[in-house]
């Protein structure tokens, strides 16, 4: 390019190597195999059956923090950040493994744990522990799914906590 | 239809959730990705891709050709990451197709990891179809980088759409300014 004038923008366009890597050259469509998906849906499943164990354990560190946030009040700020964080996993977490409920209850947790200004108040500290009773509730019973009637209850429960207990 | 052969292909993963790192690496493996290697945050994938610039020998690994990063990690997360990927001399290759996995869905965020350059982002809770469709999304719709003053990065226009109007980009192939680099 013999221009005199500068560049101000350039567009690269490279052959497409990803596709010659996994799809060879002939023409055509290709395309991921119905056999490795269902395959690896299963090893998904299998894991999956792990997953109320995995997630219990993280349960139990969200009760650890509000245990934290009862007994020494002047560090709440800290232990909110930290509920914060395993909340945050967790509604990343829920769904895939079979357990929307639990994405369902961290992302409400992390979204009242996000926003904070000031002082934590008692209000707010008793927030999270009914949420870590709807998550446990959820976790005891094998609650997968929507959870069907028991779901229901189980959010109407928390959600008539979030109208008590909000400020 | 044939099937996509996954053998040769490596994918370096950043992911700090033991669960799900081992999810992803499982899942990659049993669709038949050949190399899958996985880290625990951004900081351990710049170290590994500046390995794979300066003693690939050594490491056996040529070329990553598919990034998947969580966004949420520490000490490096998966932003800095990608800036890094992007933007430093180092990174062994700017262009890499990279995947950003996140619990964040606030469009303002996703607008952020866009702008960085990002090539797909993948929702979390995520199934086996969506990280299918991303791999699909990457070999099938590659799009061209586009190097500005203040962007570097697949292109952001994704759809190619017929305007019926007049053309009102400022910058078209021919216009001066305008470079394409081909390869």
């Amino acid at each position: 390019m013999a221009s005199s004038k500068p560049v101000i923008v350039r567009f690269y366009r490279f052959k497409n190597r990803l596709r010659e890597k996994t799809a060879g050259l002939a023409p055509g469509s290709a395309g991921i195999s119905p056999e490795a998906l269902a395959a690896a849906e299963q090893a998904l499943s299998k894991m999956a059956e792990d997953y109320p164990d995995w997630v219990s354990g993280l349960v139990g560190k969200l009760q650890e923090q509000h245990g934290r946030c009862v007994d020494s009040p002047e560090k709440r700020n800290e232990y909110f950040e930290a509920i914060n964080h395993i909340a945050h996993d967790m509604k990343g977490q829920g769904g895939t493994f079979g357990y929307p409920l639990i994405t369902t209850f961290a992302d409400s947790l992390y979204g009242f744990t996000t926003k904070r200004a000031g002082d934590i108040s008692d209000n707010q500290v008793e927030l999270v522990k009914s949420h870590v009773d709807a998550m446990r509730a959820v976790i005891r019973g094998r609650v997968s799914g929507d959870g069907g009637d028991i779901g229901i209850k189980l959010t109407d429960v928390l959600n008539a906590a979030i109208a008590k207990y909000q400020e | 239809m044939s099937d996509y052969d996954f053998d040769r292909v490596s994918v370096l993963l950043a992911e700090d959730s033991p669960f799900i790192r081992s999810l992803l690496v499982n899942s990659l493996k049993v669709l038949g990705v050949g190399n899958v290697y996985a880290v625990e945050h951004g900081g351990d994938a710049i170290h590994f891709l500046q390995r794979v610039k300066n003693e690939p020998m050594k490491i056996g690994v040529q070329q990553i050709d598919i990034v998947i990063s969580n966004w949420d990690m520490h000490p490096i997360d998966g932003m800095m990451f990608l800036r890094w990927v992007r933007r430093h001399k180092d990174s062994p290759d700017r262009f890499v197709p990279f995947v950003m996995i996140t619990s964040y869905t606030e469009p303002d965020r996703i607008m952020q990891a866009r702008e960085m350059g990002v090539s797909e982002i993948l929702a979390k809770p995520f199934t086996i179809k969506n990280i299918g469709e991303k791999l699909i999304s990457i070999i099938e719709r590659p799009r061209q980088f586009v190097h500005t003053k203040d962007f570097f990065g697949p292109d952001r226009r994704r759809q190619k759409l017929e305007i019926a109007g007049p053309e009102r980009r400022l910058l078209t192939d021919k216009s001066e300014g305008v470079e394409i680099i081909r390869g």
